[in-house]
């Protein structure tokens, strides 16, 4: 069995650098960032934060292979900023755009709480789960 | 995506198994990618190495094994009651009739009992994270969940298994998933022609349209065809398994989304402070130092370049380790309780061999002795968990 072991899919080697940016030699304001130990889920998601900001004139990446465990994003920018410094703004909004949906989904949850919906949940859900938690002490307590 | 405006979440439903809501606002990428974090990247625990003590019923060791490792265990707030690859054990025995998951005793360090396990603090600190019923087949003691059944045995037969459950992602073994179904769907009236129907004669009379279709408009016949038209509004219904409740699933995905990105960041960030270091050894310095007080105040690293969040240091994300060396622990020494059954393997890493039965937490690591100590838990501070 020559199969590799399925967890390389999302455990980073020993000493592997999670990161890898490869300026282009031959555009202007380009680069290739390769991005290791992940997948379409995080590279299709950034790849369409980029090409909704106006600084940045071509946004693609691929998966070379489907047995690799690795992305490729390119970017190219118009000059304002490096093509660096535009991914990172880009997963900085993306975070705060979850940021901001994970208190409205927080809030939405809560309102069916009061419905009684959740009630019924022998399993409750983290923020009702006061059953299970008999010493009066929040996972939250360090 | 240009967040000119803001996301805008909808709960239709909120069931014990099951989610129902509408996201609109948001990209098709972006929902695209919750959606398959939701089903692929949640940690949970299953059963992930059978040791087969007895087995005389008619279906072979890896049979059982199998059907071991699909049944779904409870596994709320599993990422920080495991900080690591950590085990429960079960012992199952049967005579007679039907074996069923009701049959699982669940054994093992749980709160309240004598934890003989993992003697550090730190272990402790994990298992006041864990529910009383944690590592327990769902449904279990509840009358009206009918138990899964795993084999049938008649007079004289016997199976007696010893079974560890694990944590793990479904990118590595779906019996990892904390769903059991995902429905997604966006533009029921296909305006964007997005999907090609077949058809006879006409599209429209011989293909049904969902329940959703009654949120949006019908395109009207001399409505001219936008292709600038973006996906904007999204249905999903997330069904569980009942290993984690849909609020859970749904809050967790998110979570994992932003430490996916955060340990993006970190990495970029991390880049030119590494070559300087000599020999560009020790890769993430920060997020491995940092980690040592798992979930208190994130370390400084971040709050650098970051924007108004922060999150705890540790999104090294793909740092926790499922499996981080399988066979090395389990394998080698004795093969003695190898002879009973030999196969007991659900995951081919596990394939490896005698196991040995070096009784209690001999023969693997406790947690924070792992290879990756700095692992903390997701901050709850991003967002207000904490009620």
């Amino acid at each position: 069995m020559n199969a590799p072991a399925r967890y390389e899919l999302f455990v980073l080697d020993e000493g592997e650098r999670p990161v890898e940016v490869i300026e282009d030699t031959k555009i202007p304001n380009a680069a290739t960032i390769k991005v290791m130990k992940q997948d379409h889920t995080l590279g299709n998601l950034i790849r369409a934060q980029l090409l909704s900001m106006p600084q940045v004139l071509f946004a693609g990446y691929k998966v070379p292979h489907p047995l690799q465990p690795h992305f490729l994003i390119k970017i190219q920018t118009d000059g304002t900023a490096t093509p660096t410094e535009i991914l990172e703004q880009a997963c900085n909004k993306l975070i705060q755009m979850m940021v901001s949906l994970e208190a409205k989904f927080k809030r939405e949850f809560s309102f069916k709480d009061v419905d009684g919906a959740v009630a019924e949940d022998p399993y409750g859900t983290v923020t009702a789960g006061g059953a299970t938690w008999t010493d009066g002490r929040d996972y939250l307590d360090f | 995506m240009a967040q000119e405006v803001d996301p805008i979440v909808r709960i239709r439903e909120l069931k014990k198994d099951q989610v129902n809501f509408v996201l609109e606002n948001v990209d098709l990428a972006f929902a695209n990618s919750f959606r398959r974090v939701m089903m692929a990247d949640i940690p949970t625990v299953a059963v992930d190495m059978v040791e087969v003590q007895t087995n005389t019923t008619v279906l072979p060791d890896e049979f059982i094994a199998h059907r071991l490792g699909m049944i779904p265990l409870v596994s709320h707030n599993c990422d920080q009651g495991m900080r690591y690859t950590r085990l429960s054990v079960m012992v199952e025995e049967g005579v007679t009739m039907d074996v069923t998951s009701a049959h699982l005793d669940v054994s093992g360090p749980h709160r309240g009992q004598e934890q003989h396990w993992n003697e550090e603090a730190e272990g402790n600190e994990e298992m006041a994270k864990r529910g009383s019923n944690f590592g327990h087949p769902v449904g279990k003691d509840d009358p009206n969940v009918p138990p899964v059944l795993i084999c049938k045995i008649r007079k004289g037969q016997e199976l007696k298994v010893r079974c560890i459950a694990k944590k793990g992602i479904a990118k590595e073994h779906a019996k990892w998933s904390p769903c059991s179904a995902v429905a997604f769907e966006y533009d029921p009236h296909n305006k964007m022609r997005h999907t090609t129907y077949w058809y006879e004669t006409d599209a429209r009379a011989e293909w049904p349209l969902s329940d959703n279709a009654l949120e949006e408009e019908p395109p009207r016949d001399d409505q001219p065809f936008d292709y600038n038209a973006r996906p904007n509004r999204f249905y999903l219904n997330v069904e569980t398994d009942g290993s984690l409740g849909p609020q859970e699933v749904v809050m967790k995905g998110l979570q994992e989304l932003q430490q996916k990105l955060a340990s993006l960041l970190l990495g970029l960030k991390a880049e030119p402070e590494l070559d300087l270091l000599p020999g560009g050894e020790a890769p993430l310095p920060p997020a491995n130092g940092a980690g040592g007080a798992p979930g208190m105040a994130p370390a400084s690293v971040w709050n650098a370049g970051g924007g108004s969040w922060n999150t705890s240091p540790t999104a090294g994300g793909a740092m926790w380790g499922t499996t981080p060396n399988p066979g090395g622990n389990w394998g080698s020494t004795t093969p003695a309780a190898a002879g009973a059954g030999g196969g007991w393997s659900t995951t081919p890493a596990a394939a490896g061999g005698g196991w040995a039965d070096t009784g209690a937490g001999g023969g693997w690591q406790s947690p924070g002795r792992g290879p990756n100590p700095g692992w903390s838990s997701p901050s709850q501070n991003v967002n207000g968990w904490a009620a």
